[in-house]
């Protein structure tokens, strides 16, 4: 988001979902999306079955390049010399948007500048991809009459997560696709509320609603509200919290719904770190790998059990009912934080969640018309200032967030860890269509294990028939940080010396392996491209690292 | 006897899919994929149809539990709650607010995103809280 | 609204001859199937017409034979369409609901649905309200015969390549009751793969569907990839009225070809 903030103003998927179905071309970039997004790829097909260019960017051969028109398989970590490539042909052949750049942005000099060096044959050379399919994407994209561009953590768990985000806003921005129907650049959000927790302050530096922790006006607006002193020091990212918890400066934790010893970058360290805290509280609905680590675990109820809002990938705010009552003594999340918070000598006493999306509405601007009776068709697209305001669909129509849309120069850089001798494979990670994260709600679920039940890694048979590797076979994976074992799958899915492997799986934490060097922005570590080595077990091996 | 439908919201990826979660007499039975969402449609992909069964997992947390000779066991909620106010209370004066971290959660809902940063915030006294939106 | 079929409803549940009437509620602009008990709940009743008719329809049959396990002894009535009631046929004969216990309360489609749907009797004999509408022939059967035997195979598989293998046409189907299931056999079609085995998966299921298909077309409702399902369940649908002249749904009393052994 710090990508699209930067270039904006502000974060978020800036047009709906519905709209992807009526552009006229598609560019998919570090998205596996009828794996991850199912619902989303709907309207890429009823896209393509209306006539759409659909372009798919990535490194594997994903299930939806069977929709597309044009595969760029572009090697791991290079999106940005890519980009650049693109914006290269487009400003060459003279199809950028001029009138959108002369009165909607700013600092385009620069950007052509940079652009200006990579030309199709040297982004060939850096990416693999042919000149003339750089040419034809190219073509695609500019010369649709409404294009869009969806992308997810494909692009944005690198080291250079924050250039690429920045790249696609160029590209969009130099194209006019932005602040009009079916345009804009979309990141699918990987998590149901992934896009409330931002929203809802969720994060080191910002409030509700993105308002800043040192911005003194908002600091004292919210200490008013709450009756509280508050900090204008921006506080820690996850990334940033485990460290700290080593060289001694954090000593105590409160998780909710999370699980870092299988969902971060170097899990290993992570685990140390949990072990080295003085108090550790988790506040889950299962018993996971984290939660078995913590001091006081507390049962939360899961969504069906209570009543609130999610905030989808579209900005869309819905409101869940309580269908049934949570097992045992498991209770809402909502009313565990406010006894918690009450004990602690701050006391909270709210009646219901409608209550504290009152509160919610009155402290943030995007969500000022929110309320629960308006929540009961459709829900609402924020920003939605006031009670009368609709919501809305698309962003940035007009003018941005930040006035102008801001170019820049960016150069690629390869990713921090590249595949060398030692470690001579370059391993990627992602999902599986039946699993979610860390698998805490899809391995409880008969039928999803049914469909996959064990960990696997993605390999080219031409590389595992050098490391006489056979389907099924198990190996030992090793990076800089540690080694997991996992069975092979063989399949040209990625090209030679790229491997990949799901994350969902505790018996074979592919986060073991993963590097969490992270982008120095928006802090996320580079889960998409790590070195490692791969070497065949010895039959007798089977049993010890067997999973369970 | 009471059959109903309930209109709830996939808790998987950030599509936001509308369900109608099956419910006889008390206990979830089943999801439908909700016809009146404008996201999905009445569709829905492997997971949003199979939500009902991690719900009902007999694998769910029932119980609060506290760590004692490094093993958890179940508790109250008064003594879980109690516990986890002092620890929290203890280590805030010893080693100041910034030595507490909080890691909100992308599942649950806003309010409770809202509550969990306040509590931070206000309660603990720092801006370490952050949540899995960069993993 | 239709005030016939809530006032035959209504005495029905006030008479006592049910224990409730399995429909569809709208409740704030969200239309879902609903047990009403209480007649005094009728004023929220809908027939699944939101933003044209039909396009709220749910699969209350197979809702109904999860109510009617749970209370085995009870009289339910249940809203049915054409299609609902060919249906019920079906599970009666299949032994799935007993007709003594099930009170059908029947309306007819408009014409646009049934055009819509190509629908082969687009009202029940239970008919309480709605139009009794013509049959409608299938264009679309007839465009895919239309195609040459290759052209017709590379249409089906460039329509199920864009399969993500939901389970939804199953999921929602309400003459899916078997407890193992063809399309869940790893032998036959494998598992963690998407699309699923090509054309495999879709056939497998296309041929578990004849004598059972009652084409209500709720699976290319619910299809995330917009396989025209109803088109390939149709066809089968042919083959069987064909080969033994046999129409799924349409009587009570005609043996189904597939349902030889009687268990008395």
């Amino acid at each position: 988001m710090a990508g699209l903030a930067a270039v904006f103003g502000s974060g978020a998927m800036t047009n709906s979902i519905e709209e992807i179905e009526n552009a006229d071309c598609i560019l998919i970039i570090g998205s596996n999306t009828s794996v991850a997004h199912p619902l989303i790829a709907t309207r890429v097909f009823r896209a393509k079955a209306k006539g759409a260019k659909v372009i798919v960017a990535d490194p594997r051969r994903i299930p939806i390049i069977l929709q597309s028109d044009l595969h760029l398989q572009q090697n791991l970590g290079t999106d940005v010399a890519l980009i650049n490539g693109l914006m290269h042909i487009i400003l060459k052949k003279g199809w950028q948007d001029q009138t959108f750049i002369d009165e909607r942005t700013e600092n385009f000099e620069e950007l052509k500048k940079v652009v200006e060096h990579y030309s199709p044959e040297k982004v060939s050379e850096i990416t693999g991809i042919s000149v003339e399919d750089l040419e034809k994407a190219a073509e695609y994209y500019a010369k649709a009459e409404r294009a869009t561009i969806l992308y997810t953590m494909g692009i944005t768990q690198h080291t250079t997560g924050v250039d690429n985000v920045k790249s696609l806003a160029h590209l969009a921005m130099l194209t006019g696709n932005l602040g009009k129907e079916s345009t804009g650049i979309n990141p699918l959000r990987g998590q149901n509320n992934v896009q409330g927790a931002c929203d809802m302050g969720g994060l080191p530096n910002v409030y509700t609603g993105y308002q800043a922790v040192v911005d003194q006006a908002v600091k004292q607006k919210f200490e008013e509200a709450w009756g509280a002193t508050l900090s204008d020091k921006i506080g820690l990212t996850a990334t940033e919290m485990f460290p700290a918890v080593l060289n001694g400066k954090m000593k105590a934790l409160v998780i909710l719904g999370e699980n870092p010893v299988v969902s971060d970058a170097d899990c290993l360290h992570v685990e140390k770190a949990l072990k080295a805290l003085d108090f550790l509280l988790v506040i889950d609905i299962f018993k996971t790998p984290t939660a078995e680590m913590a001091h006081v675990v507390l049962p939360g109820a899961a969504f069906a059990e209570k009543e609130g809002t999610f905030s989808n990938t579209e900005r869309r705010v819905q409101l869940l009912r309580k269908a049934a009552e949570p097992p045992g003594e498991a209770k809402p999340d909502w009313q565990i934080i406010q006894e918690l918070s009450s004990r602690f000598g701050y006391p909270m006493d709210y009646a219901s969640p409608r209550a504290i999306m009152e509160e919610i509405a009155k402290l943030t601007p995007s969500y000022g018309g929110i309320t629960y009776d308006r929540l009961q068709g459709d829900g609402l697209q924020w920003p939605c200032p006031n009670t009368e305001h609709p919501g809305t669909k698309f962003l940035h129509q007009g003018r941005f967030t930040r006035g102008k849309g801001l170019f820049s120069a960016i150069e690629y850089k390869p990713a921090a860890e590249m595949a060398d001798e030692e470690y001579p494979f370059q391993l990627t990670t992602g999902r599986v269509h039946v699993h979610y994260h860390t698998g805490t709600m899809t391995r409880n679920s008969p039928s999803l294990e049914r469909e996959i039940s064990e960990c696997f890694l993605e390999m080219h048979p031409e590389d595992a028939s050098e490391l006489k590797v056979g389907e099924g076979d198990w190996v030992m994976i090793a990076s800089r940080r540690g080694s997991v074992s996992s069975r092979v799958k063989l399949t040209d899915v990625a090209g030679r010396k790229t491997v990949f492997m799901p994350f969902h799986f505790l018996e074979s934490r592919a986060n073991i392996l993963t590097n969490p060097t992270f982008d120095p922005v928006a802090k996320i570590p580079e889960f998409k491209v790590c070195a490692v080595k791969i070497e065949k077990m010895d039959r007798s091996d089977k049993s010890i690292s067997s999973p369970p | 006897m009471e059959f109903k439908t309930v209109l709830s919201f996939c808790p998987y990826c950030g599509c936001g899919c509308g369900l109608l979660l099956e419910v006889l007499d008390g206990k979830i039975v089943g999801t439908l994929p909700s016809k009146t969402s404008p996201v999905n449609q009445g569709k829905l992909c492997i997971k949003g149809w199979t939500v009902h069964e991690f719900i009902t997992s007999p694998n769910r947390l029932t119980q609060p539990m506290v760590r004692q000779d490094d093993a958890l066991h179940d508790s109250s909620w008064d003594e879980a709650l109690h516990l986890a106010a002092t620890r929290l209370k203890e280590i805030k004066e010893k080693h100041g607010p910034d030595s507490i971290g909080v890691l909100t959660s992308a599942k649950c809902t806003n309010e409770e995103n809202y509550l969990l940063q306040k509590f931070t915030r206000a309660a603990l006294g720092t801006n370490n809280i952050d949540h899995c939106a960069r993993l | 609204m239709s005030t016939k079929i809530k006032e035959a409803v209504r005495a029905l549940l006030t008479e006592g001859k049910i224990k409730g009437f399995l429909g569809l509620r709208e409740e704030k602009g969200n239309i879902m199937p609903y047990l009403f008990c209480d007649p005094k709940e009728l004023d929220a009743l809908s027939l699944g017409d939101w933003k044209k008719p039909g396009d709220t329809r749910y699969p209350l049959n197979q809702l109904m034979i999860k109510l009617a396990m749970a209370y085995p002894n009870e009289t339910f009535a249940v809203l049915i369409r054409g299609c609902d009631e060919r249906g019920l046929k079906e599970l009666f004969k299949w032994k799935q609901l007993d007709e003594e216990k099930i009170v059908l309360i029947g309306l007819g489609c408009p014409d646009e649905l049934a055009k819509a749907c190509e629908c082969e009797k687009p009202f029940p004999d239970s008919l309480i309200d709605g139009p009794k509408g013509e049959k409608v022939d299938s264009q679309k059967v007839a465009q895919v015969e239309g195609m040459d035997l290759d052209t017709r195979l590379q249409f089906w598989k460039a329509e199920f390549n864009r399969c993500i293998k939901c389970f939804g046409c199953r999921n929602i189907c309400p003459m899916c009751f078997c407890n193992e299931c063809s399309i869940e056999e790893d032998q036959l079609v494998g598992t963690g793969e998407i699309p699923p085995a090509n054309p495999t998966f879709h056939l497998a299921r296309a041929i578990h569907m004849v004598g059972r298909c009652i084409d209500c077309g709720l699976c290319e409702e619910a299809c995330p990839a917009d396989i025209p399902l109803r088109t390939l369940y149709k066809k089968v649908g042919e083959i069987i009225h064909q080969e033994f002249g046999y129409k799924t749904g349409l009587s009570v009393d005609e043996k189904s070809p597939f349902n030889i052994i009687e268990v008395k």
